[in-house]
């Protein structure tokens, strides 16, 4: 049974806050995807960014149909998501992200670690549907265990050491939702990638 | 190429800049905000030790980059990655284009990378025939308005969101809203089709880790992991230096790195590239990735004893974030493709003295950077060595190598001090300000009232000073005077004396003593300092003395930050520099922490005193409290905004750089004229000759003096 750190919990909390990335405590992985469905299910239709130059700078073009991707989730969590995603109404995948860089409104996955100082979750992206999903979406949501956080960016060093060495890995260090502030440095968000970053934080 | 550009077209550029309010009242908000918020967010850490452990493990680093270099590229060729080494920027170039002709790339896009502005790859790539669009916001609006960066981390700082909106206007023929969250959504839709349809993705590296072959990249926006993921081709740009060892050394800079650039814990974005990842737009399914590792004079600048720290450089901007020039006039002003203090280093590295020459005299040694680089780089010493250089690779223009012949030589130095206080008597109206002098003397020095040479200078007063001093006390101390001290205030030394003796020392001031020869350093002048160094250390024969006091911040610091290297190789003299470094203490710290005199020492007027924290005090020296301790205990101490910011004197720049000292030295008047003080301390003659002339040329009729002044006034 893995060990729950909870002042490492908190700190992660408390860190989270000021770099507006929302953490909704749930039980379980069943209330996590519960809770992404829900967030996609109340968002506006995604805003498609792709479909030509002169089409899309002419102003807003909504997409019309819910689009839900989950490419980092087991088989047998995806088959139970893309179910309840059917249900919905909602366009459900898991690969081809390449095919839909115009957005898509809601991307679910999987932490493989996080470091409280920094409220940052650690995803490995070695296959491209992962980080593509990660960014395309407009609004992220990933799964965490609380036993997954660790207090600083040091105690997730064997890990990661572990991670690189064997082999080929792009991982990710994900702190929030994609932001500038190069315009007059007034900070904004969703300048290339999500607008919301959620965190469904799990017990265990 | 670009003609040379003279001093004076440098200057007309700077003047253009400081015409520029928008750009002035950004940069302004901008500093404030900035030192605020670092503050928060290195609440909770242990600021000095990190930076040490980043100066210590960058430096270790360096004396074995070639190792490194053959770990990464044996770790990540095993990974599918093509390690490329480019001796020089054109040669990373060429790599570059034949990497993009052989896997026939035309559109090629690009995260922020300073390594590719170094070596002009835009330039390159476009004679080869390639688009090339920049990713990052910034960059992407400064590449529309073929501009250069402004700032290392915040590229398009210089601009409003109207010259935005008109440039997307421009871009996308449709009229734009100047709504700074509709313009971000314009770039968001504009890139994504870039990105979606490159073929080579361009990026920097925060830094490559040998022991795994990994890269690693910092953004905020996202860009990044785009780049590296959706086009075929990746290609990483990183200067050598950014080699480190292992994950522990990544981590670490990745904890200084957002904290000093922004204020932010982390960026939101760090990417670890380990080997070339998925990609389905490859036959084998992999990407094609390749790093470039260049070193444009880096493994020659490593083997620099001198300057080999400014490799430390983690590319944060901090030094231009606190720097009170930059903040005045921008980065197209402070740098060639680097921007701010490391900028002026950098250029002179990277892209030549033609490019530095001019931009290398425009730091006012204020320090500030120093103490915020992440590295703990000595950024003004490496930029006065380089300075040093061009006196020698080049000569030296006719007023340094007038002023150096003078200091060398202590009695024409100070015979022209005393011949000039005749020579100026036509000019100060009987007043203690120069008035009249002729305008081709007052050049852009309108800002300011100049003081006169004292009728009688300290040294020709100290006998008769010297008589009506108890004798034995308990402590033997050196007075070290100083030029401005000794001719122009010798009233502040004369107060200082008073308060020395009440607290119980004998002082001695010996005659041979002369310039500190911070002067001649700032010029270039390595030889000058050199000697007016030796001059004072024999004057005083250090080893008989208890301490040395100065009341001259700026002496102090380069008398114990600088003698002991200035004559390291002076055969026999480094034991004795060594004694008089260590012997020199400021006044402040002196009469509070040695003396021990406290609130009980002096009578409180309740008077409202403002303070000016001098550069080469607070960051020179370290000495913050003692000063403040010391005005509460004499008066009613009035805090100001940004005490411890430049006045903008920094000696020889105050008459290079005129315009740049004025406009430095009016945000200081505003501060200390908000706290509402009457009367104005600093540890520093030039300190409180700017400011005092400041103050007299806006007809305030507040008092500007020495803090030796204010105490003896109010000694018990």
């Amino acid at each position: 049974m893995a060990t729950i750190d909870k002042e490492a919990v908190e700190l992660f909390k408390q860190k989270a806050a000021p770099v507006s990335i929302k953490v909704v405590e749930v039980k379980d992985m069943a209330e996590a995807v519960a809770y992404a469905l829900d967030t996609c299910e109340k968002k506006d239709f995604c805003e498609l960014v792709y479909c030509g130059t002169e089409q899309t700078s002419a102003g807003i073009v909504k997409a019309e149909k819910k689009m839900f991707c989950a490419p980092n989730l087991t088989d047998k969590e995806y088959s139970a998501l893309a179910a309840l995603g059917a249900e919905r109404g909602f366009d459900m995948l898991r690969s081809g992200m390449r095919g839909h860089l115009e957005g898509i409104d809601v991307a679910f996955t999987t932490a493989d670690g996080a470091v409280a100082e920094t409220a940052t979750t650690i995803i490995e992206c070695m296959s491209e549907d992962v980080r593509l999903a990660t960014m395309i979406a407009e609004v992220h949501v990933v799964a965490l265990k609380k036993s997954q956080i660790k207090k600083t960016s040091y105690d997730v060093e064997p890990y990661l050491q572990k991670l690189m060495e064997k082999g080929v890995m792009y991982t990710a260090f994900i702190s929030g939702a994609s932001r500038t502030a190069d315009i007059e440095r007034v900070l904004t968000l969703g300048v290339h990638g999500p607008l919301e970053l959620h965190i469904a934080l799990m017990e265990g | 190429m670009q003609h040379a550009e003279s001093m004076k077209e440098y200057r007309e550029r700077l003047q253009g800049s400081l015409d520029n309010s928008f750009l002035r009242e950004t940069l302004d908000k901008f500093a404030v905000a900035y030192k605020a918020n670092r503050l928060t967010i290195f609440a909770d850490i242990n600021e000095k030790e990190l930076i040490q452990e980043i100066a210590a493990a960058k430096d270790e680093g360096l004396t074995k980059i070639e190792e490194l270099y053959t770990q990464f590229k044996d770790e990540a060729e095993k990974r599918g990655v093509h390690v490329h080494r480019a001796a020089t920027a054109a040669e990373a170039n060429e790599i570059v284009c034949r990497i993009a002709k052989e896997n026939n790339c035309k559109l090629v896009i690009k995260s922020k990378s300073m390594t590719a502005e170094e070596i002009h790859i835009n330039h390159a790539l476009e004679e080869h025939g390639c688009k090339v669009v920049e990713t990052d916001l910034g960059e992407w609006i400064i590449q529309l308005r073929h501009e250069g960066p402004t700032h290392m981390v915040m590229p398009a700082i210089h601009l409003s969101r109207y010259q935005v909106a008109d440039t997307f206007t421009d871009e996308t023929k449709l009229k734009q809203d100047s709504d700074i969250g509709k313009l971000v959504k314009v770039a968001r839709r504009e890139l994504r089709s870039r990105f979606a349809n490159a073929d080579m993705g361009i990026s920097g590296a925060n830094f490559a880790v040998a022991d795994t072959g990994t890269i690693g990249i910092c953004t905020n926006e996202g860009n990044g992991r785009l780049t590296t993921t959706l086009p075929r081709v990746h290609v990483a740009l990183a200067g050598i230096d950014k080699l480190v060892p292992n994950i522990h050394d990544a981590l670490r800079i990745i904890r200084v790195l957002p904290r000093n650039a922004t204020a932010q814990a982390i960026t939101t974005y760090v990417s670890w590239m380990t080997g070339s990842a998925e990609n389905t737009l490859t036959p084998d399914k992999r990407k094609i990735m390749h790093v470039i590792f260049l070193d444009n004079g880096r493994t020659a600048l490593a083997q620099d004893e001198i300057c080999k720290s400014a490799l430390r450089c983690v590319r944060c901007g901090a030094c231009a974030n606190v720097c009170p020039v930059y903040r005045l006039v921008g980065g197209h002003q402070m740098g060639y493709v680097y921007i701010g203090a490391i900028g002026l280093i950098l250029t002179y590295f990277f892209h030549g003295r033609e490019n530095a020459r001019n931009l290398v005299q425009n730091c006012i040694n204020c320090e500030a950077c120093k103490d915020v680089c992440a590295a703990g780089i000595d950024l003004p010493g490496i930029i006065q060595e380089i300075r040093a250089r061009l006196v020698e690779e080049e000569g030296a223009p006719a007023q340094s190598t007038l002023l150096a012949k003078v200091l060398e030589n202590r009695k024409i130095f100070h015979s022209l001090l005393r011949f000039g206080k005749f020579a100026q008597r036509p000019v100060t109206g009987g007043t203690p300000y120069i008035r009249h002098l002729p305008q081709i003397f007052m050049k852009g020095q309108g800002f300011r009232a100049l003081p006169a040479i004292a009728s009688k200078a300290f040294r020709d007063r100290w006998k008769d000073i010297e008589k009506s001093l108890p004798a034995n006390g308990k402590i033997r101390v050196g007075l070290f005077a100083g030029c401005a001290q000794d001719f122009v205030y010798p009233e502040q030394l004369e107060a200082a004396v008073k308060v020395l003796a009440a607290g119980g020392c004998s002082v001695e001031f010996p005659m041979g003593q002369s310039c500190c020869g911070l002067p001649v350093r700032m010029m270039g002048e390595r030889e000058a300092a050199e000697k007016t160094a030796l001059a004072n250390i024999k004057a005083f024969d250090p080893a008989r003395l208890d301490y040395i006091v100065t009341l001259c911040a700026s002496c102090a610091s380069h008398i114990k930050n600088h003698y002991v290297e200035l004559l390291a190789d002076a055969p026999g003299m480094r034991t004795e520099a060594q004694q008089f470094a260590s012997r020199i203490r400021d006044f402040s710290s002196f009469v509070y922490d040695v003396l021990g005199m406290k609130e009980d020492a002096f009578r409180n007027s309740g008077e409202k005193i403002g303070y000016h924290a001098s550069c080469h005090l607070c960051r020179g020296l370290n000495v913050t409290e003692q000063p403040r301790k010391l005005i509460r205990a004499a008066g009613d101490y009035k805090e100001s905004k940004e005490e411890d910011v430049c006045c903008g004197f920094g000696g020889t720049y105050s008459m290079k750089f005129p315009e740049i000292s004025g406009q430095i030295l009016q945000h200081k008047l505003d501060n200390l004229e908000a706290s509402g003080a009457a009367t104005i301390v600093a540890d520093c003659p030039g300190c409180v000759m700017q400011i005092r002339g400041g103050e007299e040329k806006r007809g305030n009729k507040v008092k500007v003096e020495h803090i030796a002044e204010l105490l003896a006034r109010q000694l018990k």
